[in-house]
Parts: C-alpha cells; structure tokens; sequence
C-alpha cells in the first residue's frame, strides 16, 4: 500500500552564497502493506514528520521513489497529486486543523464539495460518518463549541468520509488527555479492522506506538529498526 | 469541485467580512455608475440629435448648391434632365426665391410675403402634403405657409391694436378669415432705370395651406408660388428672379434650390457621393449624420475611457480586500489544501469572489445610473428653466442609458476586477501547506 525507496532529503539554510544543507532523511526505504497499522517513533528531528510530508506531497521530493496504492506519486504534478491525495490519503493533525468557520458538520463535508459529490449524497455521507465517530448531535457546533477530543474525532471523520486507503496521523493524540487518547485509539483500531483502512501514524508516545501491527523507528533521518509489536 | 458549491463558499466567505466587502462593493458601484453616467451624456445628446436629423423632412434629400464647371450659368433644365435620370430619385425639387418682397393683399389686410417659386408637381410626386386644399394646377394659383396669417396686418390698423406692450403681435391682430379660396393681390415692383420704379398687381388665388413646419419652433409664412407665375413676373420686370434691378437684356433662368428626394435613406449618402463626383456642389443631411455619428462613436469612447479609470481605481480597492482576505485566509487555504483542494480550485474560488464583487457593484452602479440619468432628465430642464430662463425642446434628452452601454460597462468592469482579483488569487495558490498548517503565514 505505502513503498518508500531509498527516500533522501535535505533542507537547505541560509542565505544565497551562505547556505548549508542538512540531510534529513537518508535513503529510507520501507513498505507497508493493506490495512496495516504502522507506527513511526523517533526522537524530535529525527525526520519522521519529514518523511510524512513527503509521503504527502507536503514537501516536493528529492531523490527516491514513493508508490502510494500501487501508484508511483513521484512525478505527479501539484493538482494531480491534490486529486489523488483527495481520493486516496486521509489525514489526522496534531492540530486537528479544522477550519474555525466552518461547523463540524462543514468540516466534514469540505472533503466531499471538493471531490463535487452532490449535495444530497454528502448529506447523508457527512451524517453517518459523524456518527461513526460518535459525534451525533454535534453537527452544528463550531471547533471553538467542541472539547479538544471532540475536534479531534471531527478531524478524522473529516479524514474518513471519502473511504480513502490510507490515513496518516501525525501525533494524533498530541493534543489529548490520556482518556481522549485511548478513546481514539479505540476508534483508529475499529475502523482499521472494520473499513482495512492502513494507518502510518507518527508518534511520540509508547501508548499509541503499542496500538501498530509494526512499529518503525528513525533516528537522525535513518530507519533503525522495524519491529513487529 | 462544482460551480454551485464555489459560489457557496464565496458567499459564504463574503458573509466573514460584510463592511470590508460592502466598502468594495461601494467603490466599485461608484466607479460603474461615473462610467455609465459619463458616456450616457453623449448617447443622450447623439441620441436626441439625431432624432432631431431624423425628424426633419429633409432627411431623404440631396441639396446641390451649384455645379463646378457652370460659369455662373447654374443648375438648368439640362441638369434637371440629368438628375431625374438617376436611380433611387423619387423627386427632384426646385426652387428660387423671388428676389424681393412684394406686399400682398387679402380683403383689408396687408403684408410684406416671403415668395417661393417651386415645382409643385415635383412636390406632389415627393410626397410633400398640404395641410389643407389642394396643390395648384394654373399659373395664378398660390399655396401658403401655415402661418402666413400672422403676417398679414389690418390696413390702417392702429399699432396698439396690432402690438402689445412687448412689442409682441397680439393674437388678436392676426387674420382671422380663412385662406383658401380667397384671392390674395400681389404687386411686384420693377426698375425702369436707376430712380425710376413702377408695379403692377397679380390677382392670385389661394388653393391650399403647407403642413406645419417639422420644428415646432420654425415658422412658415411664405407664399408659394408655380414656376410659370414667376415666369410672368421675370417678364414684368426683365430680371431673374423679378429682382429689382434695371433690365438685364442676358437674362438667363438657372435654379437656386435643387433638392433631390431620394427614395430611401439608405441611398441618399451614394446619391451624394455620385453626384460630388460629377462636380456637383451636393449636400445631404445623411452624409452629415455618418459625420456625426463618427464624433459621437468618439465621444462616447473617450468619455468610456474616462469611467474606465475611475473602475480602476475601484479596483485597488479589490485588490487591497482579496490580498487581505488571502493572508487571513491562509491557514484555511493551507487546510484546504492538504485535504486535496487543487490549485485551480483555490485559484477558482478567489476569482469568483472578485467577480462577484464586480458583478455586484456593476448591478448597483447600474441601477444608480439609471437613477442618476432619469433625475438628470428631469431635473436638468427644471434649473435651466429657473435659473437661466431657457426652455429646453421637448423630447430633449441630456442622458440616455441602452442597453448596449451597460453590457459595455459590466464588460469592463467584469474584466478590471478579474484583473485585479488575479494576483491575489494566484498568491492563494502558491501558499504553503507546511507553512499554513503551522500558521506561519
């Protein structure tokens, strides 16, 4: 489902006539197979969120190959890859990054007007994917009306709603209190189990690292180990 | 993403910052309606003066003055043969002015006539009809001008019964009999020699009154006369024109007026053309029209112009509020394009809403124009009436509003904010996802 080959990257610093290069992510390489939990742990700058930017198409890639869904995404345009991220990757936030204007019910949808569903088939999808996150009741509540878990289970109903392959969580729990985080991590493993959704999530925490089928650790933009939990 | 869910979310945007867009919207309105009122002067008045050209019944004529080779010979019957030979002409009209003001005569009344002799069967087949009677059919029967009894006078009247305090003709001073049918005397005058003048009086009759002039400000107080009739006063006075001069032995007849009736007004400028080229001294109201309309095509695209600078400048103003709502907008953009908004989407979404912006000040300006020009109209004739004691004709328009000026006006300010809601919009579009996730923008 994810392969990575030999992935590099480097950020350069500084300014014109004065920059230095600093490598990142030092030929990675690694798969990932349908409805697979993978977790990603390291310590900070050890060029996991890299890693997961560029399996985005947040950052522009450099050298090495990266096939998402039997597709190499390497040489995507901008917008082609917007449309495939679009059908194919769903993500969970830190941050959750819901948009402030915008209701829960809003949010969720957003993913569905982008893709042109029709509105009547985005209301009856938008509805049921809160319910599957157990946010019924909640549709008209604005980010700033909801708890910190609550805006997280609308990120991921918003990362849901278009069924997509593969979702990919940065500290999903980074913003949760220890109950919240469990209550997540029981819904992550849920819709893995009952959607095969695979998850690549990067975390800090040994709690949500435990939840993985696998577990990857990098360490100064080297892969050091693949365990299997 | 589909047209109706952009136009959602430009609404719904715009909704965010009501007095910012309002403000815009303002501007913008300004702007369309300075344009439209400015160039709807010169449509009023082009529009106004042309009605005025097209009203006249000379509209379908070409007047030739003169010819090039003539040697003071004129217009005569050869040329008259020529002009009847043309295509497309109905009528050739000729005219001459007697060449002095005899005094006429009806019952006690009296008055100095303005005497024109034409060919009334010409006048007839061109269609010229008379208000009342009937065209003459012999040498000493006359038409007149429908107001020539505001000419005639009393005999022996005193001024204060024929003038009022304003020196003005009382109306009550005015001929109050009929006209046609009545025998009207008119002596002509000739010059023996230097000092020596003698008349003599043609008894004439009147057989029909002219139509009202086209202007309701021109008078018509001549009386027309046949070719023949001033054939017989030539004779009397051995002058052309029955001038008043001594006896010219080489007296010639050539024809003052000529005026040919064209059978459409879509011929009269090739009429024209035709007859310039054969050395003719032509003259056509048509021809003048293309002339004006061409000042006016001018006009009006130098005073668009002029609007066009003015939505200019209310562009900036969409400029200022599409960057700003941009940069507030980036973390929302960023979200919306890791989710999978693609650039063309974004870029889409932020032209829309300058458009809509354009659309909705063009709307406004244009309803304000509307009102703007109609208050103009009206009001206008009202303080040249009050405060410069001047009547403006009826039917006079300062401003007019077509359609095809709005459509230029929406055209333009349509393309000005999509020009200037484009740099913004591509700026949305190259923002940074990391960055906006991280609210660095």
């Amino acid at each position: 489902m994810i392969e990575v080959k030999d992935l590099s990257h480097q950020f350069e610093l500084g300014k014109k006539g004065k920059k230095t290069t600093i490598p990142v992510l030092k030929t990675v390489s690694f798969m990932i197979n349908k409805g697979e939990i993978v977790t990603l742990v390291g310590r900070s700058g050890s060029g996991k969120s890299t890693l997961l930017h560029l399996i985005s198409g947040f950052l522009p890639r450099q050298t090495g190959t990266i096939i998402l869904n039997g597709q190499d995404v390497t040489g995507l345009t901008e917008t082609a890859f917007s449309q495939f991220r679009l059908g194919t990757i769903g993500f969970i936030f830190q941050n959750f990054q819901l948009i402030q204007s915008m209701t829960a019910y809003q949010n969720v949808e957003l993913p569905l007007i982008l893709n042109g569903v029709s509105e009547t088939a985005r209301h009856v999808q938008t509805l049921n994917t809160l319910a599957k996150v157990g946010l019924e009741g909640f549709e008209h509540h604005y980010p700033s009306e909801l708890s910190g878990g609550q805006q997280q289970r609308v990120s991921v109903a918003r990362a849901l709603v278009l069924n997509p392959l593969i979702i990919l969580a940065d500290e999903p729990t980074g913003s949760l209190d220890s109950e919240t985080e469990r209550d997540l991590l029981d819904l992550i493993l849920e819709l893995n189990a009952t959607l095969h959704i695979t998850f690549l999530i990067i975390t800090h925490d040994e709690e949500v690292a435990a939840i993985g089928h696998r577990s990857l650790a990098m360490h100064d933009g080297q892969l050091i180990d693949g365990e299997v939990n | 993403m589909r047209f109706k869910d952009q136009v959602y979310f430009v609404r719904e945007n715009m909704k965010k910052n009501k007095m910012r867009i309002f403000m815009t919207v303002l501007a913008t309105a300004m702007g369309t309606a300075f344009l439209i009122v400015l160039a709807s002067v010169a449509f009023g008045l082009h529009g106004t003066l042309i009605k005025e050209i097209l009203q006249q019944e000379t509209i379908n004529q070409v007047n030739i003055y003169g010819k090039e080779d003539a040697e003071g010979s004129g217009i005569t019957d050869q040329d008259i043969t020529y002009f009847e030979s043309l295509d497309n002409v109905r009528a050739v009209k000729k005219s001459n002015r007697l060449d002095q003001a005899p005094q006429v005569v009806i019952n006690d009344y009296a008055a100095t006539a303005d005497v024109v002799a034409v060919d009334f069967e010409a006048l007839e087949k061109g269609g010229t009809t008379l208000q009342s009677g009937r065209y003459p059919r012999a040498a000493n029967e006359v038409v007149v001008g429908v107001d020539f009894d505001q000419t005639l006078v009393e005999i022996g009247a005193d001024d204060n019964a024929i003038y009022d305090e304003e020196n003005e003709r009382r109306a009550t001073s005015y001929y109050q009999g009929k006209l046609v049918d009545q025998t009207l005397t008119m002596t002509i005058e000739r010059q023996i020699d230097p000092d020596t003048f003698e008349e003599k009086a043609f008894p004439l009759t009147i057989v029909g009154v002219k139509e009202e002039p086209a202007e309701e400000w021109q008078r018509d107080q001549s009386v027309t006369i046949s070719y023949a009739l001033l054939q017989q006063f030539s004779d009397y006075t051995q002058t052309q024109n029955a001038a008043l001069y001594p006896p010219d032995e080489n007296m010639t007849f050539s024809y003052q007026e000529i005026a040919l009736q064209s059978d459409n007004l879509e011929h009269v400028t090739a009429l024209s053309e035709t007859l310039n080229d054969e050395g003719y001294f032509a003259y056509s109201v048509a021809a003048e029209l293309k002339q004006i309309n061409l000042l006016f095509t001018i006009a009006k695209a130098g005073l668009v112009f002029i609007g066009t600078i003015a939505i200019i400048i209310a562009s900036i103003g969409i400029f200022n509020t599409m960057t700003m709502a941009v940069t507030e907008r980036a973390p929302d953009i960023g979200i919306m394009k890791a989710i999978g908004a693609s650039p063309k989407t974004i870029k889409q979404i932020f032209l829309l809403e300058s458009s809509f912006i354009g659309i909705l000040g063009a709307l406004i300006g244009t309803a304000v124009s509307y009102l703007i020009s109609m208050l103009v109209n009206v009001g206008l004739p009202l303080i040249l009436g009050t405060v410069f004691e001047d009547t403006v004709p009826e039917g006079f328009k300062f401003s007019s509003i077509p359609p095809s000026l709005v459509l230029i006006a929406f055209l333009i300010c349509l393309i000005v904010t999509l020009v200037s809601g484009s740099r913004p919009a591509k700026k949305a579009t190259r923002i940074d996802v990391l960055s906006a996730l991280r609210r660095e923008l």
